[in-house]
């Protein structure tokens, strides 16, 4: 709630022009104060604009009373970039959520940041398009989160992630002006300044509008569920299928115990007794489909694959992707809490870094679930705790650390697709040296050198000298 | 009010089943209308969080519980399978016995639907009143007849039950699912005014101890073990869980006995009249108390595609924003859930809507609808083939 007088000014100015759309509730604050993280933080205002023009204000009006803000779409990201750190107003873009344009001619639609990714490929697929990147909250993520983290999802192995289907971004930069990133030409001149802001996590302005790309929906699909009785027989189906030359459209693996809550959930048949399953996903033309079944048939045949089973129509493809994109949240099956990483190791070691997460999970007392994109060797490990046990978090922290660590180690780096936040901010120097960081600091403070964009999130405290809004994570943000 | 005790009596265990990671948002209505997190299942969950931690309450937070049109969608859509419904209903009952959150007159307005004579001269009024076309169309109210023929029983095969407002307004409906029920050679049985409801409403709006009154007299009109069928989703879900609502044997037993008239039909479908002519295209709304809390929609589907030309609906089974008496009390939310279900509708070209539940038919009818009850539609389709 709204104390100090200046912040009482700053929130009647607010009203001013958001009407009862700029909170600052108790009871509505605490719902603003997490995303799909652990972390937990403490907003000083919440607004919902519906325009560019209100972002714009809302921003100004931080400025004039020394605020910080930072931008939420669907409060589902997993590293806290979303986590009001700093005493910021969040500035909620939920509400903007309306398809502007569609243009099938030049594959282009313009959308608001509160626009849900599924909801924008299901209002294309009539016209045969969608929305290429697909994470696993594809139902409930927005537009805006996805150009924050440069989200993927299991398709981006084929197809690319964020960056690869975003031709342009209107901004508010973080004084207040309104720019528009990139154009909707193929090549465009000068420096990529619409790829700086794509994963830049929104300490470069929030985004206002998108003109994301469309991609046409492919004329065959076919999906494959393979079943092993050794997970690192599954690991090394994954680069045999990739080394045959074969990149399907996703290449996706879940352990036992991910198997095992995610058929609790979808019933998809799912074999509950394998030790890891490989979920293929082959799209193109009708022939080249054929031919890459056969391909992932042989190759999974020379690694002891215990079956392979072919979807049979779109609602058994449905079902079984269903089952892969709820896993996360079925986690709570096994234990109230979960820690979710994100770190990539090259394909050729994930039986390597696999094992190592098994041994750091046990070494911590901890349950491991793997549910992961193997194809572009994208791991995310959960553990999996109930935070009312004593001292849990300490070791769930410390393995955490072991497991980015080992991945490091195995030539991997930080994150896949989640964005660094505030989870990851003080691993950056295990990956990064000072110099590269500074040089990082250099590109933001272009942006925004006063630091009011998403204060304290992506770089470490002390790789920029006007990080005045707070030094640490806050104690007690773990939840 | 502002910071009112409250005593919060969810299992901690229930709580914490929420790992927040929102996957409930776009399958829950109000957050779907408004994209605000304290109408969202996730939101809702972390207030009761907070305030069971707290043990205080105030309008803010009395408020965003009281906007869950308690449709349950987020139950479905929610990989952890967390128990939200219970936890809502707690929450409730917690409010309503706790603090000042359902005034007297809602309490008594409640306390009507159980109470038949009441009841009956209230719609006896409003009957009058359609004649002199006082009511409002828009109201989307049938057309109650001023006198009303008796339910006549057939045999003892099974039970329907005929519920509060649906038997005052809608008794047609009845004979219609009883004229189906007959066609497969079973004898039906109506209960005497001891089942003249099923306390539903009164969960929904916190009044627990109602609704176990008028559960223990419900069950009373239903001696011998025949099957109990509902044509209100709404009604037979809540006739279903009279053994968790009262915590007895004997209500487990009850609740055993009790289907969706559907399910019924769906085991029986070789004994229903062939199907011969035409076949209508009808869209079928998926009532949220029979997709969601009993998982029983498919089997409408089933006995209503015998005769028609059944099209779902490509909005996984979205509420309607009917909610029992939520459109009365939140007519705004209410009508701009309903706009987006009647977007859907509009999208498939059909000639009428079924729906499985009276409150969802009223709402949508409401809204400028054709709708029916499915079986109202099956009969229609008998009767001419005859």
């Amino acid at each position: 709630m709204v104390h100090k007088s200046a912040d009482k000014k700053l929130l009647s100015e607010l009203r001013s022009f958001l009407g009862d759309r700029a909170r600052d509730g108790d009871f509505e604050l605490g719902l603003y104060a997490k995303d799909g993280s652990v972390l937990k933080g403490d907003p000083m205002i919440v607004c919902l604009p519906t325009s560019t023009e209100e972002v714009q204000q809302i921003i100004l009006a931080c400025r004039r009373y020394d605020r910080p803000f930072l931008a939420r779409g669907s409060g589902t990201g997993l590293a806290g970039g979303a986590v009001p750190v700093g005493d910021p107003v969040v500035i909620a873009t939920a509400k903007m959520n309306k398809i502007l344009d569609i243009d099938i001619d030049n594959r282009i639609a313009w959308v608001e940041p509160g626009v849900l990714n599924l909801d924008l490929s299901r209002e294309l697929s009539p016209l045969g398009f969608h929305f290429a990147p697909d994470p696993s909250s594809q139902q409930v993520c927005s537009i805006g989160g996805n150009v924050a983290n440069n989200s993927g999802g299991p398709h981006c192995l084929a197809y690319g992630v964020t960056s690869a289907h975003v031709a342009a971004i209107e901004v508010v930069l973080p004084d207040g002006r309104v720019a528009l990133l990139g154009d909707l030409t193929a090549e465009s001149p000068g420096y990529d300044l619409r790829g700086l802001f794509i994963g830049s996590e929104g300490t470069m302005g929030v985004a206002t509008k998108v003109a994301v790309r469309l991609t046409p929906n492919p004329p065959e699909v076919r999906t494959l569920l393979l079943d092993f009785a050794d997970v690192r027989d599954g690991a090394a189906a994954v680069s045999s299928i990739i080394a045959n030359g074969l990149i399907p459209a996703a290449l996706e693996m879940m352990d036992q115990r991910a198997i095992e809550i995610v058929e609790a959930f979808v019933n998809a048949g799912y074999p509950t007794e394998a030790d890891a399953v490989l979920l293929v996903e082959l799209d193109g033309l009708p022939g080249g489909v054929e031919h890459g079944v056969e391909v992932v048939r042989a190759v999974a045949n020379r690694h002891q694959v215990g079956s392979v089973r072919v979807a049979a129509d779109d609602a058994e493809r449905a079902l079984l992707w269903k089952g892969r994109k709820n896993a996360f949240g079925a986690v709570a099956r096994i234990k109230p809490d979960y820690y979710l990483h994100d770190t990539v190791v090259p394909r050729g070691k994930l039986v390597e870094v696999l094992e190592k997460v098994y041994q750091i999970a046990d070494a911590y007392d901890l349950i491991a679930v793997n549910v992961f994109h193997a194809g572009d060797g994208n791991l995310h490990p959960i553990l999996a705790y109930d935070s009312e046990e004593k001292g849990v978090l300490e070791r769930v922290q410390a393995a955490g650390r072991a497991i980015v660590t080992a991945s490091i180690e195995a030539g991997g780096v930080l994150s896949g697709e989640h964005g660094i936040g505030l989870e990851k901010r003080d691993y950056m120097g295990m990956l990064f040296s000072a110099h590269d960081m500074a040089t990082q600091d250099l590109v933001r403070e272009a942006f925004d050198p006063d630091g009011f964009a998403n204060p304290l999130k992506v770089l470490p405290s002390g790789s920029r000298c006007s990080d005045s809004f707070g030094q640490h994570v806050p104690d007690g943000a773990w939840v | 009010m502002k910071n009112v005790p409250i005593d919060l009596p969810i299992p901690t265990e229930d709580l914490v089943s929420c790992v927040s990671c929102g996957l409930c948002l776009p399958h829950c209505p109000t957050y779907r209308v408004t994209q605000e997190e304290s109408a969202s299942p996730r939101g809702r969950i972390a207030l009761m969080k907070q305030a069971h931690h707290d043990g205080v309450v105030d309008d803010e937070f009395v408020e965003f519980m009281d906007t869950c049109i308690q449709c349950r969608g987020c139950e479905t859509a929610c990989p952890a399978g967390v128990q939200f419904g219970s936890m809502m209903e707690t929450t409730r009952e917690a409010l309503a016995t706790q603090t000042r959150y359902q005034p007297w007159w809602a309490r008594l307005g409640y306390r009507t639907l159980g109470w038949q004579k009441a009841l009956r001269a209230g719609s006896a009024l409003i009957a009058l009143l359609q004649r002199f076309r006082l009511v409002p169309q828009k109201l989307g109210l049938p057309s109650i007849p001023i006198i009303q023929r008796p339910l006549v029983s057939s045999g003892n095969d099974v039970w329907l039950f005929t519920g509060c407002i649906m038997d005052a307004w809608m008794r047609d409906t009845h004979r219609a699912v009883q004229r189906v029920l007959e066609s497969t050679g079973a004898g039906i049985a109506f209960p005497d005014k001891r089942a003249n409801c099923c306390g539903a409403l009164h969960v929904h709006a916190g009044l627990a101890p109602e609704a176990r009154r008028l559960a223990l007299r419900t069950m009373q009109a239903f001696p011998g073990d025949a099957p109990i069928l509902v044509d209100s989703a709404g009604c037979g879900a809540q006739l279903k869980d009279y053994g968790h609502l009262l915590d007895s044997d004997a209500a487990r037993e009850f609740s055993e006995r009790v289907l969706d008239v559907h399910e019924w039909l769906a085991q029986r479908l070789d004994d229903l009249p062939e199907k011969t002519g035409l076949s209508p295209r009808i869209v079928v709304q998926d009532p949220c108390h029979l997709r969601h809390v009993q998982r029983a929609h498919e089997s409408v589907y089933q006995v209503l595609g015998r005769y028609v030309e059944a099209v779902s609906l490509d909005d996984d089974g979205l509420c309607c924003g009917a909610g029992g008496a939520y459109s009365t009390f939140h007519p705004q939310i209410a009508s701009d859930v309903r706009d987006r279900k009647i977007r859907a509708i509009e999208e498939i070209q059909a000639e009428e809507v079924a729906s499985a539940n009276p409150g969802c038919l009223l709402h949508l009818r409401s809204g400028g609808l054709e709708v029916r009850h499915p079986l109202e539609i099956v009969d229609g389709l008998i009767k001419k083939d005859e």
